[in-house]
């Protein structure tokens, strides 16, 4: 009895551990379709359907996504004539890019009040890291700001400087009295410009940059970094460890 | 008999067993512990109430950042619940949330078994849930000393549960500040028999969220300090949520300091000159423009005006803190508005030589003075240069005293002065329901102007209270009254807050004098100040 139950154990602990393993190559297997990848090649007969947001997901039938809900789209099929190249449903390339010649010349305020030209004044020219804050804004702001001023401290020297802004998403809250606040409550440089200005014009301006949002609270923690004279432009993740940052801003300001 | 005896004890031990099951409710409605008010203010601030070190390790570099920038309310919220901000959903986490005793699921999937204290412990300097999982990478890892650490769970665990002062199930206690003796005694009496009147109908007409509101009297003394020093000890006696229609005359900086320290809500103080410098007190809300907005306000209707735009104006006035603030107001102005800024003139208030300033002004060519002073020495001003043949536009922003009717028949139509409220702003509405009270409360005939403010006061504390809704507290009186756009008290200019602004009808009238009729005639309408 005694070894008939311990054998029993024995066996479960061994499915266990196989379910275990199972799970470890499924996730593994998850991990290689996010990776950009060519898709493999479908047969030429059978219509593939993707959603438009999640390109993981596919069927062989139309229906919903099971993510998010949307309608699964049509893949065109590279074996038929007349729909170009084989192309993956829809990738982060299909998202708007961002180009130096897409960003605004609007008027703004730096956190001394002082008027700019958003373009020609901070951005011409330079290397830029820009990220995307409220003064009134709790919780994600506060690490964002730090890890920016991680970044301001941290980063080699080079000519011209590399130049770190922060934009308000709630500029008719944010007036400049409000964003010189903020910076010194971060003890921000020189070399690190806090912007503010009128609604309309800032809104274009968030648009532009990708970041524009109807809820001030919606705003996502990214950090757009871009080399204006190579037209050069990537996006990082707010919080992400200042280091990488540095390595991030470093090869856009080195790229040709 | 017996058998009557039966029924009665099951009867009286059900009583018994309900008070039993009573009393924890009526703890939880009982004050803060020290150890849990210490821990509120780490929850709430991120500080340390001994000074020792708090500070904040966030994400996979451990960046190290002080506490204060990342105290706990800053994500989870006063009330514990959790504020949604850039993508991030921060946890409930209230006790009785926390510690069920089943565990919790969260949507991402993560499970563990309810928190200890110890659980806790973990949570907050090492980022672990009960059941070692990681939270979120945006949840710092805190470092601090033991004791602050031990306050801040006994706080978490009444987190939530807490109210402002003041407030209770059935009750919210509001006070305002009135002088009881002394020449303003008549006014301030006048002002509290408004106020309650005001209250008493609120209360009749069922309360605001079946809350009664209690309305409780501080008495101001005759210097600042004094009058602050009644204040403080007053709210340390008793529980008060917000006051609201104090009169702050003269004690202005003294007690909005106060306020801002303790957290008390201001709702409508009567005073002429509101503190409005950066940084903003976010307690206090004004209900007019004092004498730096009516100043400006003039301004913008002087460059409004083809024939007063091209004035040299001059700035006559003595100088005193007020004054300078209003002049460099006024030099601000002008700026705004593209006209030169005007030149200072500045006198001693007592030994103001009126013969002197009029010669130099004369002398320089001005035609325009703003008159930063009282009544009697603009009234000598005006008179010296008559004599002189010389009459120069005059503006006044002060509260217009019926004096200037005597000024030299020349100055006809050529003072300006301004008014932060005018009788055009009364609607037959807003009048009629202040009459009906009066009438029905005997409110005193006498110092009608300070009841229509304390009154108006009132009304913006009531209609705040009811749109800050049933779960109340101070941070949502705040909120609920920045969200206030021209709302109508029918007594005052429309009256609108906002997260910079803190004073409700920003602009002013502007009335001249005619000195033949000996009467004042507007000379403009409500002037929003640019």
């Amino acid at each position: 009895m005694l070894n008939g139950k311990s054998s029993m154990r024995i066996r479960i602990f061994a499915v266990m551990v196989v379910l275990c393993l199972a799970c470890a190559v499924g996730t593994a297997g998850k991990k290689s379709l996010i990776s950009p990848q060519t898709p493999k090649k479908q047969s030429a007969k059978k219509k593939r359907y993707a959603c438009p947001m999640h390109p993981e997901v596919t069927s062989n039938r139309p229906g919903k996504c099971p993510k998010c809900g949307m309608t699964l789209r049509l893949v065109p099929d590279a074996s038929e004539p007349g729909t170009g190249a084989n192309l993956p449903p829809v990738t982060a390339a299909d998202l708007p890019s961002m180009s130096s010649s897409k960003i605004p010349d609007v008027r703004v305020y730096d956190q001394n009040g002082r008027q700019l030209n958003f373009y020609s004044d901070l951005v011409k020219g330079r290397t830029v890291a820009i990220n995307f804050i409220f003064t009134t804004c709790t919780g994600v702001c506060p690490p964002m700001t730090a890890t920016f001023r991680r970044v301001q401290q941290n980063l080699p020297e080079r000519t011209p400087p590399i130049q770190l802004i922060s934009i308000s998403v709630d500029p008719a809250t944010d007036t400049p009295e409000r964003m010189h606040e903020f910076a010194s409550k971060f003890n921000a440089g020189p070399g690190w410009t806090f912007v503010t200005g009128d609604k309309n014009e800032i809104d274009l301006l968030l648009k532009a940059l990708g970041a524009g949002v109807s809820n001030k609270n919606d705003h996502t923690p990214m950090i757009l970094i871009g080399n204006e004279m190579a037209d050069y432009w990537t996006r990082a993740y707010g919080l992400s460890a200042p280091t990488a940052l540095i390595q991030v801003i470093t090869a856009a300001a080195d790229h040709k | 008999m017996k058998s009557l005896e039966k029924y009665v004890w099951p009867t009286a031990l059900v009583f018994l067993m309900a008070l039993g099951v009573a009393s924890p409710a009526a703890l939880a409605q009982t004050s803060l512990t020290p150890s849990e008010i210490r821990g509120k203010q780490i929850y709430v601030q991120g500080t340390s109430p001994s000074a020792k070190e708090i500070l904040a390790y966030v994400g996979e570099s451990s960046l190290e950042i002080p506490g204060a920038s990342m105290a706990c309310a800053n994500c989870h919220g006063l009330d514990g619940l959790g504020k949604s901000e850039g993508g991030i959903n921060p946890s409930d986490i209230r006790s009785e949330f926390l510690t069920k005793p089943y565990g919790l699921t969260h949507p991402d999937g993560r499970k563990h078994p309810p928190y200890t204290e110890r659980g806790l412990e973990l949570a907050i300097t090492r980022g672990t849930d009960p059941a070692g999982n990681r939270l979120l990478n945006v949840m710092p890892r805190y470092a601090m000393s033991r004791d602050d650490l031990t306050d801040l769970i006994a706080y978490l665990g009444r987190l939530g549960k807490d109210a402002d002062p003041g407030i209770s199930e059935s009750n919210i206690v509001i006070a305002t500040a009135v002088p009881s003796s002394g020449p303003l005694a008549e006014m301030g009496q006048a002002i509290r028999a408004v106020t309650t009147a005001f209250f008493d109908n609120v209360n009749k007409q069922g309360g605001v969220f079946n809350r009664h509101v209690e309305v409780k009297f501080v008495e101001t003394a005759e210097t600042a300090a004094g009058t602050r020093a009644n204040v403080e000890r007053f709210l340390a006696d008793a529980n008060v949520f917000a006051i609201c229609g104090a009169v702050i005359a003269g004690s202005e900086k003294e007690l909005v300091s106060l306020m801002a320290q303790k957290e008390v809500p201001l709702i409508a103080p009567l005073t002429i000159f509101p503190q409005t410098g950066f940084p903003l007190n976010r307690q206090v809300f004004y209900l007019l423009s004092g004498m730096e907005g009516q100043a400006r306000a003039l301004i913008d209707f002087a460059a409004g005006k083809p024939e007063l735009k091209t004035l040299a104006l001059a700035i006559v006035y003595s100088p005193g803190e007020v004054n300078a603030t209003v002049a460099e107001a006024v030099k601000e102005q002008c700026k705004k508005n593209r006209l030169s800024v005007p030149p200072t003139y500045s006198y001693k208030t007592g030994s103001f030589d009126a013969a002197e300033a009029v010669k130099q002004l004369k002398q320089t060519g001005r035609d325009g003075v703003f008159f930063l002073g009282n009544t009697g020495e603009a009234l000598s001003f005006m008179r010296e240069a008559e004599k002189l043949g010389w009459f120069p536009s005059i503006f006044l922003p002060s509260p217009g005293s019926a004096e200037v009717l005597s000024a030299p028949a020349g100055f006809s139509g050529k003072i300006f002065l301004s008014l932060p409220t005018s009788p055009a702003d009364q609607t037959t509405e807003g009048i009629g329901e202040f009459r009906a009270l009066a009438e029905k409360y005997k409110l005193p005939t006498k110092h009608v102007a300070a009841q229509l403010s304390a009154y108006s006061a009132a009304k913006i504390l009531a209609e705040a209270l009811k749109r800050a809704g049933k779960d109340l507290s101070r941070e949502k009186l705040i909120q609920a009254l920045e969200g206030f756009y021209e709302y109508q008290t029918g007594l005052t200019p429309a009256i609108t807050y906002g997260p910079n602004r803190r004073i409700g009808a920003i602009g002013a009238y502007v009335i001249t004098v005619d000195l033949k009729r000996q009467q004042f005639l507007p000379a403009s309408g409500w002037i929003n100040i640019k």
